[in-house]
C-alpha cells in the first residue's frame, strides 16, 4: 500500500538529519570534493576496517600490520577524519552503521587489500579525468599509508592497473612523488573506438610529434609554426576542425602528458620549445613516427640513416622493458589463478 | 559450474581493452557491447575465435572480484533493452558521478533522485526539483544553471527526461542499487516479478504489489486475462511487448513500443 504524505515526510526529515550529521562528522571542510566522495564511501561500509588499514597520523605504525581481520567496531580512529576526531561516537546513529559489523563478519579483508582496491578506485578515477596523482593528495584523500608499506603497496596497486585493466603507473618526478597511468596497451591510433573527438587530433599529434623527433628529439615553438602554418594552422587564427591550435599544442596536448613545453634556456626575450612528453613515449614509438615522417616524403624509415638508427635503438629498449614486464605479470597471473581455484574447488 | 572453466580468470590484451573501453563510455547497451568486443579482438587476438559474450564477462569478473568492481547486466525498465556498466561494488555513494559534476550538482543530483524514489510514478517534475535548488551545498546555483545540470545528467545517461519529467537512467540504477536501497530503505519499491529496484511500472490497483513494465512483458506474455499474481485482480493495464534482440537490432527503434509501454503515471 502506498504511504501517507505525513509518514513520507517524517522519514524524509529523519533521513536527512542523519545524512547531515554523519557529513559534518565527515570533516564539511572536505578539501576535494572527490576526496569527500571516497571518505563518504569507504567509510559508511568500513567503518571499522578503515581504522585498522589508515593509521591515524599521530599513532600506531606499530599497530597497522597486526589487524589483519577487523571485528571491533569502535569506531575509535576512522583517521580520514583529520577535522572532527571527536565526535565518532555519534557515527552510531547512522542508518546505516547498522549494517558494518555485519559487513565485516563476512569480508575479513585485510587492511592492505583495502588499501589496495581504494587506491585503484581512485587512480581509476584520475585516469579518467586525465589527472596527475600527487602522493600527498592521495594520502590526505583517500588513506594514509604508514611510510614503511608505502613502496609494497603502491607495487600491488600498480600490478592490479597493470594486469587488470593494462594501465601503466608511472613515475613522474620521483621527488616530489608524482604519478600519472598511461595505456599500456598496443597503441592502435587508426582504431580509436570510443574518442571520437581524438581522431582528427591525433593526426596534429602526430605530425608535431615528427618535427620534434626530426629536430634532434626538441623543437622550437618557431619550427613547429613553420610546418603547422603550411598545413593551414596559424597561432590566434581558429582553425573550423582543431579550433585554436596554440591552446592545443600549450595546454591540451600538455595538460595530457602528449607534449612538454618548456622555455629555451636562458633565453631572452624568452622562446619556448617543444619536446615529446612521457605519454607520447608510451603510447607510440619512434618508430611508429618516423614510419609516418617517411611516408608524408613518399619514402622509407632507412632513407633517413641517423633517425633510423636512434628508431631501432629505441625499439630495443622498449622490447627489454617489455620482457622484464611479461615476466612480472606471468607471475601474478599465476598467483591469482591459484587462488581462483582454491576457491573454486568446491562444487556451485 | 566446470572446474576447469574456473581455472580462467587470466587477463589478455583483449580483456583489458574491453575493459577499458567500457569504462571510457559508462553504459553500453548490449549489441554496442558485442560490437566492441568483436573490435578487440580483432585488434589484439585476430585469430582467435570471439568468446561467447557471458563467459567472456564472467573471464574478466572472476578476476576484477578482488577489485570490488564488475561488469553488471542490467535491463531498461522502459522497454527491457539489455545494457552493460562498470560498476563500483564497494561504494555506497554517487561518487561514480564525481568525475563529471561538481559538488553542487552532485548535491542536485541527490535531491532528484530522492524525489524520484519518493514519487509513485517514479517520475519528480522539473518544477519540483529546481526548487530545491536553494537547498544544495556548494557554491549557490540559479535555477536557470540547474536546468542546464538536468540536461547533462540526461546526456551522460544519468536521468532520462519525457515530457519535463525526470526518471533514472538504467545506469544509474545499475550504479546506484545498492546504494539506493541502503539510503532509502523505507521508500524503496520492488519488482514483485525480479526483486530488483522499481522506479517505474506497472502496479496493482487493489494490492499495490508493483513490477517492472520488461517483467509484466514476461510474466503475461501471450495470456488473454492477466490477472495479479499476487491478489489475482485482473490486471488493468495494458501489456506490453517483450523486448526481441533480434528484430530490433538498432537502438530507438523500439520508440513505436515506447508509447504503449508507458502506462500508469499520475
Amino acid at each position: 500500500m502506498p504511504r501517507g504524505q505525513k509518514s513520507k515526510l517524517r522519514a524524509r526529515e529523519k533521513r536527512h538529519q542523519a545524512q547531515e550529521e554523519l557529513e559534518s562528522l565527515m570533516g564539511a571542510q572536505a578539501t576535494t570534493r572527490m576526496g569527500r566522495e571516497f571518505r563518504l564511501s569507504s567509510s559508511a561500509h568500513f567503518s571499522s576496517t578503515t581504522q585498522s588499514s589508515t593509521a591515524a597520523e599521530t599513532t600506531s605504525n606499530t599497530h597497522w600490520p597486526q589487524r589483519a581481520t577487523c571485528t571491533t567496531t569502535t569506531a575509535a580512529a576512522v583517521s580520514n577524519v583529520r577535522a572532527n576526531e571527536s565526535t565518532n561516537n555519534q557515527m552510531e546513529e547512522r542508518p546505516r552503521s547498522s549494517q558494518a559489523p555485519a559487513a565485516t563478519e563476512h569480508m575479513t579483508r585485510s587492511p592492505l587489500d583495502e588499501t589496495v582496491f581504494m587506491l585503484v578506485h581512485y587512480l581509476l578515477y584520475k585516469y579518467q579525468k586525465k589527472e596527475i596523482i600527487i602522493k600527498a593528495d592521495m594520502l590526505r584523500d583517500v588513506v594514509h599509508i604508514p611510510r614503511r608499506y608505502f613502496r609494497e603497496i603502491m607495487k600491488k596497486v600498480s600490478d592490479h592497473l597493470e594486469m587488470v585493466f593494462g594501465l601503466d603507473l608511472k613515475e613522474v618526478d620521483p621527488d616530489r612523488r608524482i604519478y600519472f597511468l598511461i595505456n599500456k596497451l598496443v597503441p592502435t591510433w587508426d582504431t580509436k573506438l570510443s574518442d571520437d573527438r581524438h581522431v582528427p587530433r591525433s593526426g596534429l599529434l602526430l605530425t608535431i610529434l615528427s618535427v620534434i623527433l626530426s629536430k634532434g628529439n626538441c623543437a622550437t615553438e618557431e619550427q613547429i609554426w613553420q610546418v603547422l602554418n603550411v598545413m593551414g594552422l596559424y597561432e590566434g587564427r581558429r582553425h573550423f576542425i582543431f579550433g585554436e591550435p596554440k591552446k592545443i599544442l600549450t595546454q591540451d596536448f600538455v595538460r595530457e602528458n602528449y607534449l612538454q613545453y618548456q622555455q629555451v634556456p636562458n633565453s631572452d626575450p624568452p622562446c619556448y620549445q617543444f619536446l615529446w612528453g612521457p605519454r607520447a613515449h608510451a603510447e607510440t614509438t619512434k618508430m611508429n613516427v618516423l614510419d609516418f615522417l617517411a611516408k608524408i616524403y613518399d619514402s622509407v624509415p632507412s632513407a633517413f640513416p641517423a633517425w633510423y638508427e636512434e628508431a631501432l635503438r629505441d625499439e630495443e629498449e622498449r622490447a627489454q622493458a617489455k620482457a622484464a614486464a611479461r615476466a612480472r605479470i606471468r607471475a601474478m597471473a599465476n598467483a591469482h589463478s591459484k587462488a581462483m581455484c582454491s576457491r573454486s574447488s568446491h562444487p556451485q | 559450474m566446470q572446474g576447469s572453466a574456473r581455472r580462467t580468470g587470466v587477463m589478455t590484451d583483449v580483456h583489458r581493452r574491453f575493459l577499458q573501453l567500457l569504462m571510457t563510455h559508462g553504459v553500453l547497451e548490449e549489441w554496442d557491447v558485442k560490437r566492441m568486443q568483436k573490435h578487440c579482438y580483432k585488434v589484439h587476438d585476430r585469430n582467435a575465435t570471439v568468446d561467447k559474450l557471458e563467459d567472456f564477462i564472467n573471464n574478466i569478473n572472476s578476476v576484477l572480484e578482488s577489485l570490488y568492481i564488475e561488469i553488471k547486466r542490467g535491463v531498461t525498465e522502459d522497454d527491457g533493452r539489455p545494457i552493460y556498466a562498470l560498476v563500483n561494488l564497494a561504494t555506497t555513494s554517487v561518487s561514480k558521478m564525481a568525475t563529471d559534476f561538481a559538488e553542487n550538482e552532485l548535491d542536485l543530483f541527490r535531491k532528484a533522485l530522492e524525489l524520484i524514489i519518493d514519487s509513485e510514478s517514479g517520475f519528480a517534475s522539473s518544477t519540483n526539483i529546481l526548487n530545491l535548488v536553494d537547498q544544495l551545498k556548494g557554491k549557490k546555483m540559479k535555477k536557470k544553471e540547474a536546468e542546464l545540470v538536468l540536461q547533462k545528467f540526461v546526456q551522460n545517461k544519468w536521468l532520462i527526461e519525457k515530457e519535463g519529467e525526470f526518471t533514472l537512467h538504467g545506469r544509474a540504477i545499475l550504479e546506484m542499487e545498492q546504494y539506493i536501497r541502503e539510503t532509502y530503505p523505507d521508500s524503496v519499491k520492488i519488482c514483485n516479478i525480479c526483486h530488483s529496484l522499481l522506479i517505474q511500472g506497472q502496479s496493482c490497483e487493489t494490492c499495490g504489489i508493483r513490477m517492472h513494465l520488461p517483467c509484466v512483458a514476461k510474466y503475461f506474455r501471450s495470456n488473454a486475462e492477466p490477472r495479479c499474481p499476487h491478489c489475482n485482480d485482473y490486471w488493468p493495464h495494458e501489456i506490453p511487448e517483450v523486448f526481441d534482440p533480434e528484430k530490433e537490432r538498432e537502438p530507438g527503434i523500439s520508440k513505436s513500443n515506447r508509447k504503449s509501454l508507458r502506462s500508469r503515471r499520475h
